[in-house]
């Protein structure tokens, strides 16, 4: 049997071992068990961690040909284990992160302060894709627009850990982060027996807790619905677990109709029945064909109405993705000294905005040191890696950006932190990411952990499910 | 609260897994029963296809009537909306949809049962792994049916899950009272000595022999039988006992005086059978119009809580 053999790679951080390949602090149980279990053993669990998978029903969807096929979950078996002092921190600064965003949400749909005290530049929102003219005035309870929200974390060579960007439009991967920690659990449960791990599970706990709390007024036990786009998004495996676990009625838009009196409701076996709190997972743009696209079949007429009467709360609020965007990105750590008077907890990686003449004159001249991302996009497209990419490649975008400069950040390459990952039976160092999910409303709460997502491909640093990434479970151990 | 598209999708997806648990089991039976009869005895196929309610279908696509073709067309053919596998695929997409109301471990026990049927449909066609394969079909359902029964809260989604079982349930027993059974008692001039046998398929074919072995005294003998599977409302096959049990769900849905006619009106049709089958033409009759009437209810329950247009 062969001995499981530990690898990092130069000048990378590994999040499990040291660079002498000892473990790290908060990983050394593992560690220790991983040497002694060998590569063998290692692969059995994770051929049955592949089993719980399928017969569980784990899966996402991929889109071929106009078509959506339901593909297992991808998981490797070696979990990403985050001290509990180090995560403690992380926490804060998230919540830190998510107050501001969301005061600078509130701010740009009342006053503009931020616009007139000089912070933010007023041309910037002017040009904003994600700006919802149609949201101005409106009051969500707590002045929270951005109740779920999934901030990717990476980290770089020398351990720093930097907020990548801020999901706020409709982030997904929480269930998957709490059925990867059913699996791992199965996998390893002698180390969950030995010492401490933050379990994960009170999320959806605190997440209906969250969602009862912003019901209209008078309302003390809402009825919850979650709206999703329908069996064929790739995340209706998610919408559907998040439904099961908070016991809010998984809905389409054609179940609800907004009435006369600007109340939706939900069409049931037994007539109508009035719904409070919409959880959607829906874009904006699509969430009401009378305000916005006329030709989405995927909201519900009249839905706005009902928001801005106050007789629906809808999270995360329609106009929230102001925020998402990897331009106000850029601002975050001014809005949280606006805002908050503190200084950010956690850094932002550096990025250059391609609107201003300098800094795109910077990228286009070293555009193959950086990686270049749309300001707009999800799910890793249109996004270039510039060391990894051909002359024509880049060229090509350089003509993108400078046709439509707003639409265009660029940031150095990180050297993502690595984990061992069980490739072709070896254990590999692959790089990773972390999306940990933040619930705001009267108050906060920040899942403990988040979802560790890996690239599986040797080098690469593309983690999405959507384009060949797996996904581990995230340890956050009492040291 | 339930929301009109998943009762709909709830409802059907009962019926899908029934369709497949009861699908499984009369070609298991059947295939069980054409190896008892001695050679020279008819032994064709082709009662089964009348069983299953699917003989157009099956002669768009078919030109001759054999053994394996029979059997994959009812087993293992994804063209063909009712066979075991369709219907297994079908109840799992419809389940899909409706995870959020069932009990995760019904999701899973369907989701096991289509990962196994699709995976190798031909060992459900060859007759050294017959029995095999729909024997694990069965059990699954069966696994389904008690997580339902075992774990669910009795509210709406239950009942609808019950009603479409049972609707389902009552047009099996319906169409093997009136091809199998029917054909054996117009035949009973005959005297053929394997009669015996002919009635032990028919009731194994609703898995029925045992308790119809409880509940008589004596060998077995074709009226009784029939009037076992048509009247005995213990027996949670029989027309009868689907029928009650209908009722029950209805009478704890909304709006049951909008569907509750079309039990009374099956039920009605039930009284007027004789107590005393015995005459195969008018049985078969009989039974063609209890289908219609689960038909009527069918699309009773589509307008009274799908469609709202009742």
């Amino acid at each position: 049997m062969s001995m499981a053999e530990l690898r990092t790679t130069a000048d990378l951080w590994d999040e499990l071992l040291e660079t002498d390949g000892s473990p790290r602090a908060a990983s050394s149980e593992l560690v220790q068990q991983l040497k002694g279990l060998g590569l063998a053993e290692l692969q059995q669990r994770q051929d049955l961690a592949e089993l719980d998978i399928v017969g569980m029903g784990i899966t996402f969807t991929v889109y071929s040909d106009g078509r959506g096929i339901d593909r297992a979950w991808p998981f490797d078996v070696v979990p990403r284990i985050i001290g509990a002092d180090e995560w403690r921190l992380i926490e804060q600064g998230l919540a830190q992160r998510l107050r501001a965003i969301n005061m600078f949400i509130d701010d740009v749909y009342h006053e503009q302060r931020v616009i007139g005290d000089g912070i933010f530049p007023a041309e910037l929102l002017a040009h904003s894709v994600n700006f919802r003219k149609e949201c101005v005035g409106a009051n969500p309870k707590f002045g929270v627009w951005a109740h779920i929200s999934g901030s990717d974390l990476v980290r770089d060579g020398d351990g720093t850990m930097y907020v990548l960007e801020d999901n706020l439009r409709v982030p997904s991967g929480v269930s998957y982060m709490l059925e990867n920690r059913a699996i791992s659990k199965r996998a390893f449960a002698d180390l969950f027996a030995k010492q401490s791990i933050l379990p994960v599970d009170a999320y959806t706990d605190e997440l209906n807790r969250m969602l009862t709390s912003i019901a209209p007024d008078g309302v003390t036990e809402p009825t919850i619905a979650v709206l999703t786009p329908g069996i064929f998004n790739s995340a209706y495996f998610e919408h559907s677990f998040l439904a099961q676990r908070i016991g809010a009625a998984l809905v389409e838009g054609i179940d609800l109709v907004v009435g006369d009196d600007d109340c939706v409701y939900m069409r049931t076996i037994d007539g109508l029945e009035r719904v409070h709190v919409i959880y959607r997972r829906v874009d904006d743009l699509f969430i009401d064909p009378e305000v916005f696209r006329e030709d989405s079949t995927l909201g519900v007429p009249g839905l706005m109405r009902a928001w801005r009467g106050g007789n629906v709360a809808i999270a995360n609020a329609p106009g929230a993705g102001v925020a998402d965007d990897k331009v106000v990105y850029a601002w975050v750590p001014d809005l949280i000294r606006y805002y908050l008077q503190e200084e950010p907890m956690l850094p932002n990686v550096p990025t250059y905005r391609c609107v201003y003449d300098d800094e795109r004159r910077y990228v286009i001249e070293h555009i193959d040191e950086l990686v270049i991302k749309p300001a707009n996009g999800s799910g890793g497209y249109g996004l270039l890696i510039g060391n990894l990419a051909s002359r024509t490649e880049l060229d090509e975008a350089i003509g993108r950006i400078e046709a439509d400069p707003r639409n265009w950040v660029a940031q150095p390459t990180l050297s993502l932190s690595t984990v061992p990952t069980l490739c072709d039976g070896a254990l590999e160092p692959r790089h990773v990411d972390l999306r940990p999910f933040i619930l705001s409303g009267a108050t906060s709460y920040v899942s403990a952990g988040g979802l560790t997502r890996v690239a599986l491909r040797k080098g690469s640093l593309i983690v999405n499910s959507s384009q060949g990434g797996g996904s581990k479970d995230t340890w956050i151990v009492e040291a | 609260m339930l929301l009109s598209r998943v009762a709909d999708n709830l409802y059907w997806g009962a019926r899908y897994m029934e369709r497949a648990e009861d699908t499984a089991r009369v070609v298991r039976s059947f295939t069980d029963l054409i190896l008892d009869l001695p050679l020279g005895v008819a032994s064709s196929w082709e009662p089964l296809l009348a069983v299953a309610g699917s003989r157009q279908e099956y002669d768009a696509g078919h030109a001759r009537v054999q053994e394996s073709d029979i059997v994959r067309f009812l087993v293992a053919d994804p063209s063909n909306g009712g066979s075991v596998v369709s219907s297994v695929a079908a109840a799992r997409e419809n389940l899909r949809t409706t995870r959020e109301v069932l009990p995760r471990e019904a999701w899973q026990a369907v989701n096991d049962l289509y990962l196994f049927t699709s995976r190798d449909t031909e060992s459900g066609v060859d007759r050294r792994s017959r029995a095999r394969y729909l024997g694990r079909v069965m059990t699954d359902c069966q696994r389904l049916d008690g997580v339902i029964s075992g774990v669910m809260r009795r509210d709406q989604a239950y009942e609808l899950w019950r009603l479409g079982q049972m609707v389902e349930r009552a047009d099996m027993t319906t169409r093997v009272l009136g091809v199998r059974a029917a054909t054996l008692l117009s035949a009973t001039e005959s005297t053929d000595d394997h009669d015996e046998v002919q009635w032990m398929g028919v009731l194994k074919s609703v898995t029925a022999m045992q308790m119809y072995q409880r509940s008589q005294r004596g060998p077995i003998e074709g009226t009784s039988v029939v009037r076992f599977l048509l009247f005995d409302k213990t027996f949670p096959r029989s027309v009868a006992g689907c029928v009650q049990r209908m009722r029950s769900a209805l009478s704890r849905l909304p709006r049951a005086p909008d569907t509750l006619p079309a039990v009374d009106q099956m039920e009605a049709l039930l009284a007027t059978l004789p107590a005393q089958s015995d005459d195969g033409v008018a049985l078969d009759a009989a039974m063609d119009r209890v289908q219609a009437a689960l038909a009527d209810l069918n699309t009773r329950v589509y307008e009274t809580f799908v469609s709202g247009t009742a």
